[in-house]
């Protein structure tokens, strides 16, 4: 082999070699977003019906994927004795949640000081909403005669139910938040009776 | 058995070393990423615009269009500071006169939650906090007859201060002057 001709094969394998480094590189980090995005399994959590709650959350003695978790989905957020962060990302049939879709939830106020469910777009940001209702909370919600509250989401504003306007064809992600919850739901988030979350009718 | 060849004990190797690497950069990323996060909230472009450095700053009440941190709450309003400790402790205040939630929260420079006071906790004082450093050295400051010492487990962080708010139209009369209360400065 001439000279040129080995310096062309040498070449050849440095390059072969930074682009499967580079490659190697390229799967961490996109192993990284995706486990810290797509598979909130990998965490700790409590599952109570649809609504899924990290118990590390705001804690340092969070693990390193549980805080980077938070970090990037719940910047910010409390410990568990403070605020309890439930988050609910499918419907009671395990069906996705879309904000094409329309939705009723439904339940009794959880035991905590303080509550509010708020509904969010899949960039974990608000929807816009026109009628200026972003959220249900302890404040706003109406009881009816057995003391449970309803509303609703979607494009479409159902009779009698407190409406929180989501639009585009996007997943939705609700976050029920708990100030101050009860010591005995600290202790067992699992009994948190959980507001139920039922699709109404076709999506648009 | 049969013996392998230097050629696929030499593959062998640089398949390991591709797969050491794919896990280095997985760790490193996932280690790295709340802690580049919060120096984006302490030192970015919202940061810079709110004027947050070691003094107090008050966001705009939350909607649609409040999109520097994720998951914002409708229900609250926010306060913040982003505190650096090089020079010194840093004395945070606060009297908000309220019968609703309040609270104040710090955060190391990792994300992690370290301290919080509510309304609750508090009952009815006012919070005079002096934040020191992890050395737990006040560097020669004299502290305040009755302030909390906190101590910061990194020298750079944030505080995070939330009133709740169910009708803010209404209620502004009420929550402003108190949130504003807050004063977070080098002591």
């Amino acid at each position: 082999m001439s000279k040129t001709g080995h310096w062309s094969l040498r070449a050849r394998r440095m390059a072969t070699g930074a682009a499967l480094y580079l490659g190697a590189v390229v799967l961490g980090l996109g192993s990284a977003w995706w486990v810290l995005k797509k598979a909130p399994w990998l965490n700790p959590s409590v599952e109570v019906g649809a609504w899924r709650a990290n118990m590390h959350a705001g804690s340092q003695d969070a693990g390193m994927y549980t805080r980077a978790t938070v970090a990037v989905n719940a910047l910010l957020a409390l410990g568990r004795d403070e605020t309890m962060y439930f988050v609910a990302s499918r419907d009671d049939a395990g069906h996705a949640l879309r904000a094409q879709c329309n939705y009723r939830i439904s339940g009794v106020p959880p035991q905590a000081r303080w509550w509010s469910i708020t509904a969010y777009a899949e960039d974990l940001f608000l929807f816009d909403a026109p009628n200026g209702h972003y959220s249900l909370n302890g404040a706003t919600a109406v009881l009816d005669a057995a003391g449970a509250f309803t509303l609703s989401t979607g494009p479409n504003e159902q009779p009698n139910l407190y409406w929180l306007p989501t639009s585009g064809q996007r997943p939705l992600v609700l976050t029920l938040r708990l100030y101050n919850p009860a010591p005995a739901l600290q202790a067992a988030p699992q009994s948190l009776v959980a507001p139920a979350v039922q699709k109404i009718g076709d999506c648009a | 058995m049969k013996n392998i060849s230097e050629h696929q004990r030499l593959w062998f190797y640089r398949v390991l070393s591709l797969l050491v690497t794919a896990v280095l950069a997985h760790l490193l990323a996932v280690w790295a990423a709340p802690r580049v996060i919060m120096q984006v909230l302490m030192h970015g472009p919202q940061a810079q615009k709110m004027n947050m450095h070691n003094q107090a700053a008050f966001s705009e009440p939350v909607t649609a269009r409040s999109r520097s941190v994720v998951m914002p709450s409708p229900d609250m309003l926010y306060s913040v500071c982003a505190f650096d400790l090089s020079d010194g402790p840093l004395r945070i205040q606060a009297a908000p006169v309220l019968s609703t939630y309040w609270s104040i929260a710090l955060y190391a420079s990792n994300s992690d939650n370290f301290f919080v006071r509510n309304d609750r906790q508090a009952q009815g004082k006012a919070v005079d906090l002096w934040l020191v450093p992890d050395t737990g050295d006040a560097q020669g400051h004299t502290i305040a007859p009755g302030a909390e010492v906190v101590v910061s487990p990194s020298r750079q962080g944030f505080l995070l201060m939330r009133v709740l708010t169910s009708d803010y139209a209404s209620e502004s009369a009420v929550l402003e002057p108190a949130r504003r209360t807050l004063r977070c400065s080098p002591a």
